[in-house]
């Protein structure tokens, strides 16, 4: 990448940052910077936020918990 | 390149999950375990479920995050993605949407894992508020669809399955769960509500709405549970319910009524017209109800038919039948006491409205309403026939003789006339009916039906029934016109032509008002003597006789018998003292149909004005006899010059007084009558000549000779306003006759002595010495009789001149512009007012 598009997206990944942080949502930038890549792939958001949440909590048993 | 783009894809992802999982997991097993598991996920979700608009998305953030009060951060944030938008060129991020809406849905996510709710309710209204769709979580916090999706929960482990099939149902889910909500709180199921609503609007109590009659509606019992809005809908479903059983109340009561109390036939064609409209009612319920029986369909059901009938939907389909409904009740009320025209008049009066629809139903009623009114003005109008059993009909008839038919036979009663119709045109029905009825009764004439068909034809409508109908009232007027038209003119003519109105009143003005001059002298002669005798021993046989005989020495008879036939003498009722002269009157015989016009009280005036004209006849007789033995050749100069000297002079003196004052008296009394004759009757007559012309009915006629008769008493000193003066004229009357037997005595008594000085040409031997009577004794009789006749002239002279003074004084006092002529002719060398003036 040229410096130019570097800076530019070094600069957007860096207010994305930010706003993840307003928005608490616990991203660290380099794991903010891999969602990014791959909702540009075209990724479905929801489904790559569903696994935010999800993995996790992969490793704890099959869901039990019935209210 | 697909390939590698798929190769990028999962190598990002593999270190996505690396980087995810807690640090200290079991990496290997777990990371492929995560991997596969990522890759489901990922696949399950291809599209998402919201539309790409990131700046929506910004601005929900920043709503959220205003809500939760970090307004600083929100303004941050704004900041921030003003300037992460802007970022373009390569090396920026393509799909920033994407971006912003991953952050969203993760801190979502985190916010919601941070709260120990779990209830279904906060879980959707969280979701709602932040304005995206109501995100049915794929969390623990979802028990209810947890217990609905249960049976695909089971299966190979992991919360992988349940997931999947959790996130595929979210929107039917929610659905399923309102529908289990709106379960508990009805008892009661819809379509059963509906059906109960349709039973209500006709006036049954259903299985749960029933009549309450301290509330005086239909209302849902207190006891059943439902929400507080189908139970508001309800209510105002009903309201068609209380309106139809206020309608189909009155219906009932009037049927029930009909036999016993008289409702009338515009009541009843009211009531037909509004069971019409009900029927019509009945057939949109039959229509409902039918469609009521289609299960009302659950919101999540799909649906093919749209025939089913829920309570929004009915609510719908009342709107129209409500108004009518509303409509008709009104009119319920408003009409509940009244009958005949006015309740049309009442109906026609909320007819005047700005909605088409409600003049198009109130046109509809009105017609039916109107017909059985209009039925009855045309058959009035064209057949003069008033068949009104209830009396509805705004023209009331009593039972009268036959000369009182035009005057109270008929009359308009206004209560029963309908607004609809004006005055005038009231009027005008009223007057064709009433000349039908006069034609056909007084005057048996049975041309007017010609009249009738003629003028039905020219207007356009038939005779027959049926003709005319609400809303075409300048119809009606047209036919009323045209019939009134007709109908007068065949009336007046046949009261011209048949029973020669004008020459019977010409007659009467001849006859009783003395304008047949020669007849009136001839009955003056004859009449004359008889009268002088008092009341009570005069015949009337012989009067009627004596007018016999002065008609046909006359110029009268040469009239048309049948006037003269009705001429006769007649005697008012006398008590003793009376001269013949104060209870002679003659009376003209008039029979029907001419005694609508010269009724009782007509001919009485007449009464009054021939007494009066009678009485100035005598007086102006009287003078005119007086005149006649006062002829200067009578007293032959022979017996004047033998005179001597102071005998003479008396002699000369008296009679000249004599003769002076009955100069003033001729005077007043001719002048007086050229005014009554000319100034006053003959005026009057060419007056109503004219309107007689002009005069297009009978009522017209009737009031031209009103006004005729009242010019003629008034003018005449008859009225009331002159009785001061008509008294001071009868004063001087008096005075005139008792001045005719003073002449009278004077005269004879001069001729006596005339021919008791006349030498005895006559005197044959015997009588010689009787009929001399000495010259002195002669001289002596002849100072004796002038001094007193002298002295009683010289006393009527006085009074009759303070009389005559007295009465000219008050002329100029009298409204009537005619009197003044009178005292002009009386005064016109303006003798009087200077001897006034002098005094």
């Amino acid at each position: 990448m040229d410096p130019e598009a570097a800076r530019t997206a070094r600069e957007s990944l860096d207010l994305a940052f930010h706003m993840s942080n307003i928005l608490d949502t616990g991203l660290d930038r380099h794991t903010l910077s891999v969602l990014i890549a791959l909702c540009d792939q075209g990724l479905n958001p929801e489904a790559l936020a569903a696994l935010v949440k999800e993995i996790p909590k992969e490793p704890q048993p099959p869901p039990t918990t019935q209210p | 390149m697909e390939v590698s783009d798929q190769q990028t894809i999962i190598d990002l992802v593999k270190e996505l999950v690396l980087r995810l999982l807690p640090p200290h997991s079991n990496t290997k097993s777990n990371s492929n375990q995560s991997l596969k598991y990522a890759m489901r996920i990922l696949s399950s979700r291809m599209t998402p479920s919201i539309s790409i608009d990131d700046s929506a998305i910004a601005e929900s953030i920043k709503r959220q995050l205003v809500n939760e009060g970090k307004s600083s951060d929100a303004l941050n944030f704004a900041d921030l993605f003003t300037k992460f938008s802007s970022k373009s060129g390569p090396g920026s991020i393509k799909n920033k949407w994407a971006v912003i809406y991953l952050l969203k849905v993760v801190s979502e996510d985190r916010r919601n894992e941070k709260k120990s709710d779990s209830r279904v309710s906060s879980g959707f209204f969280a979701s709602t508020v932040n304005g995206g769709l109501p995100n049915l979580l794929i969390g623990d916090e979802n028990g209810d669809l947890r217990k609905t999706l249960d049976y695909k929960s089971r299966g190979n482990g992991g919360g992988g399955v349940l997931l999947v099939s959790k996130i595929l149902n979210v929107r039917e889910s929610a659905i399923s769960e309102y529908v289990n909500l709106v379960k508990e709180e009805n008892e009661v199921f819809e379509g059963v509500l509906v059906r109960d609503v349709l039973y209500a609007c006709q006036g049954i109590d259903g299985k749960y709405v029933k009549f309450d009659k301290v509330l005086d509606g239909y209302v849902l019992g207190e006891s059943i549970k439902v929400t507080r809005a189908t139970r508001i809908m309800v209510r105002k479903l009903c309201e068609l319910g209380w309106l139809f059983r206020k309608v189909k109340g009155y219906i009932s009561e009037s049927m029930d009524q009909f036999p016993s109390k008289d409702v009338g036939t515009i009541g009843q064609a009211f009531c037909a017209a509004l069971q019409d409209e009900l029927s019509e009612y009945y057939k949109l319920l039959a229509v409902l109800e039918a469609q009521s029986i289609n299960p009302i369909p659950l919101v999540s059901e799909k649906v093919h038919s749209g025939n089913y009938l829920s309570l929004r939907r009915l609510s719908v389909w009342f709107a129209e039948p409500m108004a009518k409904m509303r409509l008709m009740a009104v009119l319920v009320d408003s009409c509940k006491v009244l009958r005949g025209g006015e309740m049309a008049g009442a109906i026609h009066v909320h007819a005047q409205h700005g909605d088409p629809l409600v003049q198009e139903f109130m046109r509809r009623l009105l017609r039916r309403i109107c017909s059985p009114l209009f039925e009855m003005v045309r058959s009035w109008v064209l057949e003069g026939e008033l068949d009104d059993i209830f009396a509805e009909f705004f023209v009331l008839g009593q039972p009268v003789k036959a000369e009182s038919l035009w005057r109270e036979g008929y009359r308009l009663h206004d209560g029963m006339l309908p607004s609809f119709i004006s005055q005038s045109l009231a009027q005008r029905i009223l007057r064709t009916g009433k000349s039908i009825n006069f034609l056909r009764v007084c005057c048996e004439d049975q041309g007017w039906a010609d009249a009738a068909l003629e003028a039905a034809a020219a207007v356009g409508t038939t005779t027959r029934r049926g003709g005319l109908g609400y809303g075409e009232t300048d119809a009606l007027e047209a036919l009323v016109v045209e019939a009134a038209k007709r109908i007068d003119k065949h009336l007046i003519d046949v009261m011209y032509d048949r029973y020669k109105f004008k020459d019977h009143c010409l007659a009467i003005k001849r006859y009783l008002l003395l304008g047949q001059g020669d007849f009136v002298q001839y009955l003056m002669d004859n009449v004359g003597q008889e009268l002088s005798e008092p009341a009570n021993t005069i015949s009337s046989f012989k009067l009627a006789g004596l007018l016999e005989s002065s008609i046909r020495s006359s110029n009268a008879q040469y009239d048309d018998s049948d006037m003269l036939d009705r001429l006769r003498v007649k005697m008012m009722p006398h008590g003793t003292g009376d001269r013949g002269w104060d209870v002679f009157s003659l009376d003209y015989d008039s029979r029907v149909p001419l005694n609508t016009v010269f009724t009782e009280s007509v001919m009485g005036r007449y009464l009054r004005i021939f007494n009066f004209l009678w009485k100035l006849r005598r007086v102006e007789h009287a003078l005119i006899g007086v005149w006649k033995t006062m002829k200067p050749n009578r007293i032959t100069s022979h017996f004047l010059t033998k005179q001597e000297g102071v005998v003479k002079l008396q002699f000369i003196s008296t009679l000249r007084r004599c003769q002076v004052l009955w100069n003033e008296m001729n005077h007043f009394v001719t002048n007086l009558q050229y005014y009554i004759m000319f100034e006053v009757l003959e005026v009057s007559w060419a007056d109503f000549v004219d309107e007689m012309e002009a005069a297009k009915d009978l009522d017209d006629l009737l009031a031209a000779h009103e006004k005729y008769l009242h010019s003629i008493l008034e003018k005449s000193l008859l009225g009331e306003r002159s009785q001061i003066l008509s008294k001071a004229l009868f004063a001087l009357f008096d005075l005139i006759l008792k001045f005719r037997t003073h002449a009278d005595r004077l005269y004879e008594g001069v001729h006596e002595l005339q021919r008791a000085a006349q030498p005895s040409l006559s005197s044959r031997g015997k009588t010689k010495s009787k009929t001399w009577v000495g010259r002195k004794a002669l001289t002596q009789r002849a100072g004796e009789l002038l001094q007193n006749m002298g002295n009683d002239l010289n006393a009527i002279a006085k009074e009759y001149s303070s009389s005559l003074e007295g009465f000219i004084a008050q002329l100029p006092l009298q409204q009537h512009v005619d009197l003044k002529f009178l005292l002009f002719r009386l005064d016109f060398t303006e003798f009087y007012s200077r001897l006034r003036l002098n005094k």
